[in-house]
């Protein structure tokens, strides 16, 4: 289009000009009512959550919330979240602990080390990684991991760190809290390795190019001018992570071997507030068996609602430090 | 730039499941009802699902029903005949109060009879070892914790035991073989019925959970010294060993066909909300396998499509138990099967 053109264009504005309204319109009530609909949406769930808790929320109260035990038998029944909130937070940190450092590797091999040619094809293989079934990754786990884990590296980590009460004795079956770790480091590490590669991508070569002119070493760059562009970003990726890790249900039901208590071994079994309710939802005998799950499901959802805005302080909090104006990966 | 790259790849993904949607599609066209007939829908225990898959066939030649089950698990098929999502729901558990009053109107007919497998992973030890009901609740309860114990030694003399680590597998979910189980162990021991009870989920005092009968199994299989618990027909495919369990006159059963049928002889006027239980059976049923029980098949009274179901259910409790004894399902005894179709002919539209 020439120059004469889009003046011509500009002149004929009058015209267009209550067209141009429109589309702003449009735009503001699709946008508008995308953005209600989704506060909407989280508005009954909440609403519709604390309804179907009512019956427990009313018969235990808060003492729900750390009282450790589970007992759906009918004349004997009591419930309590405690020993499901611990498995939730042991299983989904030390998951994190794991996934951490390893994700953050990939992300820099990726971005800086690897050569062009592998570049591509590991990639593809980390994000294929995030499109194993849940199901399918919790299956190997019963079948192949545990039973590995269980006579391999549970003795070894026992034997050398058996004072650390984390490593008991190993577990009996191949199921227990420590496979659920290991199966959510695998779950978690495609998504967190993914935005960390990009966020290492959007560091400018400036920033780099000034490292290395400077004489510093590739781990210094790496240290001094990567990290720091990027830490509020990483952060949120590690949350964001987090949160996968929190409401994991099927592959950890699967994996975690069950159990009631409050127990540091590791290599127990136990259950997370997600997979205490994938397994006993279906099924549930008593009106009241059904309430106490869905206080569960309340728990957690209030969990994964501080995991989240803890993940936009992080980020605000990081860009201002920065002085970067960023969309936020978060 | 790395964000096109990946909305192209989420297009490729699209595309193909878009195209695998097609070919399924495609395949279900080209198999139409075998007759434009009607459709039965089901869903709920796995323990029953290989009968219903039998009977697929010949109901369809027999009535043109199309006759769909999804083996669920039994509180998914409570839940589902609960919502009417399905025309009936089966269940290996009878229903409990709460569960009848929200399932409004159901009743729960027994339709087959099967067993629960007591199964064990023992490397060196021959299969059916003897054992016995307070020796199986203590070491459910954890109160024996090794092959050697005296009490396993002393049913199975002659057996050289090892002194390897007792395991113990039992079911995360809700389950009714779970239910059958925990029935029998209170039957057995005062204590577990004081401490634990029975139900299709119980608080165990020991062990590590499988979730299904697929999870206890793999449990078992890979674990040395473990034991654990599924429906017969399941451990004999999966080729586990498992206990030949005494019974109150003193004999040695195994789950099969003559130990659940004389088992089954036991009860034969259901409880007021139809059920029956037949774990543990008296001493006159000398043949008795003692952890048997019933399943149930659930269904609204009332519904749009009753004269089609009391057919097909009809057809189940009588031409249907044909199938069943291959399957290690025993067919229903005569006075059982009277009082199913007494319940049967009080469905109505």
């Amino acid at each position: 289009m020439s120059t004469a053109e889009l003046s011509a264009d500009a002149a004929r504005r009058p015209f267009t000009g209550r067209r141009v309204r429109f589309g702003d319109l449009a735009l503001q009530v699709v946008a508008g009512g995308a953005a209600l609909g989704v506060t909407i949406l989280v508005a009954l769930i909440i609403w519709k959550v604390i309804e179907g808790a009512r019956l427990s929320i009313q018969t235990y109260g808060l003492e729900f919330i750390w009282r450790v035990a589970w007992n759906p038998v009918l004349g004997h029944e009591l419930y309590g979240a405690g020993s499901f909130i611990f498995g939730t937070a042991v299983t989904s940190l030390f998951a994190l602990l794991l996934a951490a450092p390893i994700s953050m590797g990939i992300a820099l091999y990726l971005t800086e080390l690897a050569p062009a040619v592998i570049r591509g094809p590991v990639t593809a293989l980390v994000e294929t990684l995030a499109a194993v079934p849940s199901v399918v990754l919790g299956l190997w786990g019963i079948l192949v991991l545990g039973p590995a884990l269980r006579t391999t590296i549970q003795p070894w980590l026992h034997d050398a760190f058996g004072f650390i009460p984390l490593f008991g004795p190993p577990s009996s079956a191949g199921a227990s809290i420590f496979t659920a770790i290991i199966i959510l480091t695998i779950m978690i590490l495609p998504i967190v390795s993914s935005i960390s590669r990009e966020l290492f991508l959007g560091v400018p070569t400036e920033l780099k190019e000034a490292g290395y002119g400077l004489g510093v070493t590739r781990w210094e760059v790496v240290r001094g001018v990567m990290f720091p562009y990027a830490s509020g970003g990483l952060a949120a990726a590690l949350i964001l992570g987090l949160g996968r890790a929190l409401g994991e249900a099927i592959a950890v039901t699967q994996v975690i071997g069950g159990g009631v208590g409050i127990h540091w071994n590791l290599f127990s079994g136990g259950d997370t507030l997600a997979s205490k309710i994938a397994a006993s939802y279906q099924g549930s005998t008593t009106k009241l068996q059904t309430a106490s799950l869905i206080y569960l499901g309340l728990i957690l959802l209030v969990f994964s609602l501080i995991v989240n805005l803890i993940a936009q302080w992080i980020v605000r909090r990081s860009a201002r430090k920065h002085g970067i104006v960023r969309g936020g990966h978060a | 730039m790395p964000k096109l790259g990946f909305s192209t790849r989420i297009a490729t993904v699209l595309a193909a499941a878009a195209t695998v949607a097609a070919l399924v599609a495609t395949a279900a066209v080209a198999h139409p009802a075998r007759q434009a007939g009607t459709t039965i829908s089901g869903a709920g225990s796995t323990f029953v699902q290989p009968l219903v898959s039998q009977w697929i066939s010949p109901l369809g030649s027999a009535y043109g029903y199309e006759l769909q089950y999804s083996g669920v698990g039994s509180g998914a098929g409570v839940a589902a005949i609960t919502s009417r999502t399905v025309d009936f729901g089966a269940s290996d558990a009878p229903l409990t109060p709460d569960q009848f009053s929200a399932c409004n109107g159901c009743i729960q007919i027994p339709w087959a009879l099967g067993a629960t497998a007591i199964m064990y992973n023992l490397p060196g030890a021959p299969n059916l070892l003897k054992m016995d009901g307070p020796t199986l609740a203590n070491i459910f309860m954890g109160k024996i914790t090794t092959w050697n114990d005296p009490a396993i030694a002393k049913l199975n003399p002659g057996v050289n035991l090892p002194s390897t680590k007792i395991s113990i597998a039992h079911r995360s979910d809700n389950s009714g073989t779970t239910f059958n189980f925990t029935d029998f162990l209170s039957s057995v021991s005062p204590t577990w019925k004081s401490q634990i009870g029975s139900g299709v989920a119980v608080n165990w005092p020991v062990g590590t959970g499988g979730k299904g009968s697929s999870g206890v199994a793999a449990i078992v299989s890979q674990t040395p010294g473990a034991i654990g618990y599924a429906d017969i027909a399941y451990a004999i495919h999966n080729h586990l060993n498992y206990f030949r369990m005494k019974n109150r006159s003193n004999k040695f059963t195994t789950p099969g066909l003559r130990g659940i049928l004389s088992a089954a002889e036991s009860d034969q006027q259901p409880a007021a909300d139809g059920s029956l239980s037949i774990v543990n059976p008296p001493p006159k049923y000398a043949n008795a396998y003692p952890i048997s029980t019933f399943t149930y098949v659930i269904v609204p009274l009332q519904s749009s499509k009753a004269p089609d179901i009391k057919k097909f259910l009809f057809w189940a409790v009588t031409k249907g138990q044909t199938y069943g004894p291959k399957l290690y399902f025993a067919p229903l005894p005569k006075s059982v099967l009277v009082v199913a179709e007494k319940s049967i002919a009080k469905i109505h539209s």
